[in-house]
Formats: structure tokens, C-alpha cells, sequence
């Protein structure tokens, strides 16, 4: 599903990733862990195509990232389903508006959208709060509906980076169960950037550990270190 | 398009007092630009007015009564030009009726004048004073014609005032309409950097770059349509308003009362104005925050 190959990148003299290669299989749930500016958010927003890197390959379900056009990175971001730690959601569109965003830039038909929109907040149990606005919700919630906008489309690969940073411990073990039951049920591979010890040690998953940019460890049951 | 254009409305109405002061300052800025172009459509046609006023006068000989043929073609002739914008023929009886007139009080002046002592004449006057001269040069040429008069002095001192004036004007109305594109660019610019963040999720989760850009565009054209809307209400109603005061001069001349078709004209043009520069500023507003 991802495989990087020697990829690096600089922001001016800094260097956020150095030389990093790891592949990602299809089906995977994998923990990327490090400490703050180690290079995991770096390494989502490349898969994002947020940011090129400035050698190296990344390639992504098929899709050659350096190669990628301007007139077909919309349709690849289609098959990703990114979750942030600040939510990105949209003040003013209610929970509902929300989750259907990544039905809507794909000008989904209206009806496949309620349905969808309506699994995806049964998923994460926010069926009642869907005509809220963020402003009316609390910090799981908004992780919660978060979740929903990112899976809402079936995407081939979930990006979460670092969801559980703003959570308290209780709230942050929900989310990390919920994201464990997509990847159950619906087959979709994961990424999770975290910091939080106790979620990466109690699942016992493929950790990969990234220090000052550099990859230091990928173990295939790993703990936090 | 609908779900572009609902999308706009969206945005206006759940930000109402963002949006009630951004259609404010659009408003009062188009309201300005409105005044300034009817003022400098005053001024043209004031302009016009006095400019078409001086004429040259053709003299026949005294002795002769040019048939309505020499007449005919003496006009045709000068029309012929494209110069002329009033072209009008005095007979010695018009000319005895006219000497009455002026003479009516002085009985002695009157009695010893009789139409074959006046002279047949004619009055031209130009589309633009400065072509009198050449006009008064083509008529001294005609037959029949004794003397050509018009007062060149005057005349020229006048093209100079009203070419000065209408420089001044343009210049105005020209910075009124820039300083108008770059209020309104400002406001619908400020809207959009609002929704910096919005741009760049909308990115993030696989919008293209005219699902992003469309419903800025139409809400910039929103403000631009519903402004220039207002602007030109709360005009007309000014106008109505201070009708009877501008009737005691302005209106004296009635070629500058504004008439309801001019009126829905200025109308017209001002919504095509506001909607497209309200469109042009979301749509550059738009594009210096899409990532390529």
C-alpha cells in the first residue's frame, strides 16, 4: 500500500526526514511513534502530497507521489482518509455537512451521501449530534466526528496523525478501540502517529520508531521505546 | 452550479455579521461610484450644452434672396462634413421680425428698417466649437455669402475650459472606479483569507481547484450584485428626495433630468460591475491559497 524509498526532506537547512525507507501492506495497522519533530507529521502530509520530498520515492497504492499531476492529486486524496490531531473540521457546517465533505468534493449523489453519512456516524456512535455544529461538542466528539469524515468515503488507507494528542486517557483508548474496529471490519490499512506509550504497548502492532528524522526501528509486534 | 451557489449562501448566512459589514462597505463604495458617474455624465452633458452653443453667422449680400435651392444645397454641402450639429436658415423677414423684436421699444428705428435692407443670413453650429473655424471657412467660400462672423475668441477660450474640465473629470472618475475595484477586491479578498483553513481542507480531502474556487466566485458576485443593488436604490431614492431642490437649477437644462430608462441603464451596468469584480476578487483571492 505505501513504500518509501530513500526519502528525504528539508525544510531549508532542517532536515525533517533523512533517508527514510518502510513499506506498508495492504490491510495493515502500523504505530508510528517518535518523539515531537521526529518526522511523523512530515511523513503523513508527503503521503498527503502535502509537501514533496526533496529525494527520494514514495509510491502509494500504485500512484508514483513525484509524479503525480496537479489534475490528478484531487482523485488520489479521494483514497485516503486523513485524521488530524487539531480536527480540521469546519466551524460553521454541522456535524452532518462535516462528514459529508468527502462525499461532496466528489459530487456523490445526494442519496449515497445520506447513506453513507448515516453508517459513518452510526460507526462512531454520533448519530444523535449530527445537526450540531463543533462549537457544541466536546474534544472526543470532534475526534469522533473527524473519524467519520475520514472514513465516510472508504478510503484505502486511514492517516491518523496523532488523534489522541488533545484527548484525555479514557476518551484516547476510545478512539484508538474505534479506529482498531474500522480496520477490523471495514479492511482498511492504518497509520497511526502517536506518542501515547500505553495505546502503542497495549495492542502489541507493527511499531515503526522515527528519531530527529531518521527511521530507528520497525518491529512487527514493537512497544513503545 | 445549484450546489455552488448553495454553497455560497451557506457561507453568507451563517457569518451574518461578517457578511452585513462586508456588504457594507461594498455598498457605500459602489454608492460613491454611482455619484461620482452620474456627476460625470452631468458634467458631459452640461459640457455639451455649452459646447453646441456658439454658432458661425453667414451673411448673404443684402441685395439678394437666396432661393430655398441655393438654401438646400449651401446644407447639404456642410452636413456633408459631419461637422455640423444646427443648421438654420434666416430670411430677410425673419431677420425684419427679429430687428422688431430687439427694437420694440425705440419707434423710430422701427419705421425706418423694412426686410430688403437686412440681409438673409445663415446659423451653424458645430457637434465640437473647435470645427467652427473650419465650418466659417467653407461657408465664406459659398456663393452669395457677403460676411461669416462667430466670435473666435470666445470660442476658444471656452474649448479650453471644457477640455480642461473634462480631463478633470475622467481623471476623478477613473480613480473612483479604481479605488472601487480595489475596495471591493479588499473585502471579498478578506472573506476568503477567513477561510484560509476551509481552502486547505477542502484540498485535503480531494476537492479540485474549481470545487474550491466556485462558491468563492459566487459569493464574491453575491456582494457585488446585492451592493450594487443597494447602492442604487439608496441613489434613486436620494435623487427622488432632492428632486424638487435640483429642479430650481440643475434641471433648468432638461436634457439632464434623468430619465427612468438612464436610470435602470445605471442600474444594469452596476450589477454587471459589482458582480464581476466581485467574482475577479474570489477568484484571486482564492488562487493565492490553492496548493498546487
Amino acid at each position: 500500500m505505501v513504500t518509501a524509498r530513500n526519502v528525504t526532506k528539508k525544510f531549508g537547512n532542517i532536515t525533517a526526514l533523512g533517508d527514510v525507507s518502510f513499506s506498508v501492506d495492504a490491510g495493515e495497522f502500523v504505530f508510528l511513534t517518535g518523539a515531537s519533530g521526529s518526522g511523523k507529521t512530515t511523513i503523513f502530509r508527503l503521503i498527503l502530497r502535502d509537501l514533496k520530498p526533496n529525494s527520494g520515492e514514495l509510491v502509494v497504492d500504485g500512484h508514483h507521489l513525484s509524479r503525480l499531476s496537479t489534475r490528478d492529486l484531487p482523485h488520489y486524496r479521494r483514497h485516503l482518509g486523513p485524521i488530524f490531531q487539531d480536527f480540521k473540521l469546519l466551524p460553521d457546517r454541522s456535524v452532518w455537512e462535516n462528514v459529508s465533505l468527502p462525499l461532496e468534493v466528489r459530487f456523490a449523489k445526494p442519496g449515497d451521501v445520506f447513506a453513507a453519512v448515516k453508517i459513518a456516524l452510526q460507526m462512531v456512535g454520533l448519530s444523535d449530534r449530527s445537526s450540531l455544529f463543533p462549537s457544541q461538542l466536546s474534544g472526543g466528539e470532534l475526534q469522533r466526528v473527524a473519524i467519520a469524515r475520514a472514513i465516510v468515503g472508504k478510503p484505502k488507507l486511514l492517516l491518523a496523525d496523532e488523534p489522541t494528542g488533545n484527548l484525555d486517557p479514557k476518551t484516547a483508548r476510545s478512539i484508538v478501540s474505534l479506529l482498531k474496529d474500522i480496520h477490523s471490519e471495514l479492511k482498511t490499512t492504518v497509520i497511526m502517529a502517536t506518542h501515547n506509550a500505553d495505546i502503542v504497548n497495549r495492542y502489541g502492532l507493527r511499531v515503526i520508531t522515527l528519531e530527529n528524522g531518521k527511521l530507528t526501528k520497525d518491529t512487527p509486534k514493537g512497544k513503545y521505546e | 452550479m445549484n450546489k455552488y451557489f448553495k454553497t455560497a449562501w451557506q457561507r453568507l448566512r451563517r457569518t451574518p455579521y461578517q457578511t452585513l459589514i462586508s456588504l457594507l462597505v461594498v455598498s457605500l463604495t459602489l454608492f460613491s461610484a454611482t455619484v461620482f458617474f452620474l456627476d460625470a455624465a452631468a458634467a458631459h452633458k452640461i459640457l455639451r450644452f455649452f459646447e453646441t452653443r456658439p454658432q458661425v453667422n453667414a451673411f448673404f449680400k443684402a441685395d439678394i434672396t437666396p432661393t430655398s435651392q441655393q438654401v438646400e444645397l449651401i446644407r447639404s454641402r456642410l452636413e456633408s462634413t459631419g461637422l455640423v450639429e444646427n443648421f438654420k436658415y434666416i430670411s430677410k423677414e425673419d431677420a425684419l421680425r427679429i430687428y422688431k423684436e430687439l427694437n420694440s421699444t425705440d419707434p423710430l428705428l422701427l419705421e425706418a428698417v423694412t426686410s430688403n435692407m437686412l440681409p438673409a443670413s445663415l446659423e451653424v453650429s458645430a457637434k465640437d466649437p473647435a470645427q467652427l473655424k473650419t465650418l466659417a471657412d467653407q461657408l465664406k467660400k459659398e456663393e452669395g455669402i457677403e460676411e461669416v462672423r462667430f466670435a473666435e475668441d470666445v470660442v476658444f477660450t471656452l474649448i479650453r475650459w471644457t477640455r480642461s474640465v473634462r480631463t478633470a473629470r475622467i481623471a476623478l472618475t477613473s480613480s473612483q472606479i479604481f479605488i472601487t475595484f480595489i475596495v471591493i477586491l479588499s473585502v471579498i479578498g478578506a472573506r476568503v483569507t477567513s477561510r484560509k483553513e476551509e481552502i486547505t481542507i477542502l484540498q485535503l480531502m480531494g476537492a479540485t481547484r474549481s470545487f474550491v474556487t466556485a462558491p468563492f466566485i459566487l459569493e464574491g458576485m453575491l456582494y457585488g450584485f446585492l451592493g450594487a443593488s443597494i447602492a442604487w436604490g439608496i441613489t434613486y431614492l436620494a435623487f427622488l428626495y432632492s428632486t424638487p431642490f435640483l429642479s430650481t437649477f440643475i434641471f433648468q437644462i432638461p436634457e439632464l433630468y434623468p430619465t427612468p430608462v438612464f436610470m435602470l441603464e445605471v442600474l444594469g451596468g452596476e450589477l454587471i460591475l459589482g458582480s464581476l469584480v466581485g467574482g475577479l476578487g474570489g477568484l484571486l483571492a482564492t488562487r493565492r491559497f490553492l496548493k498546487s
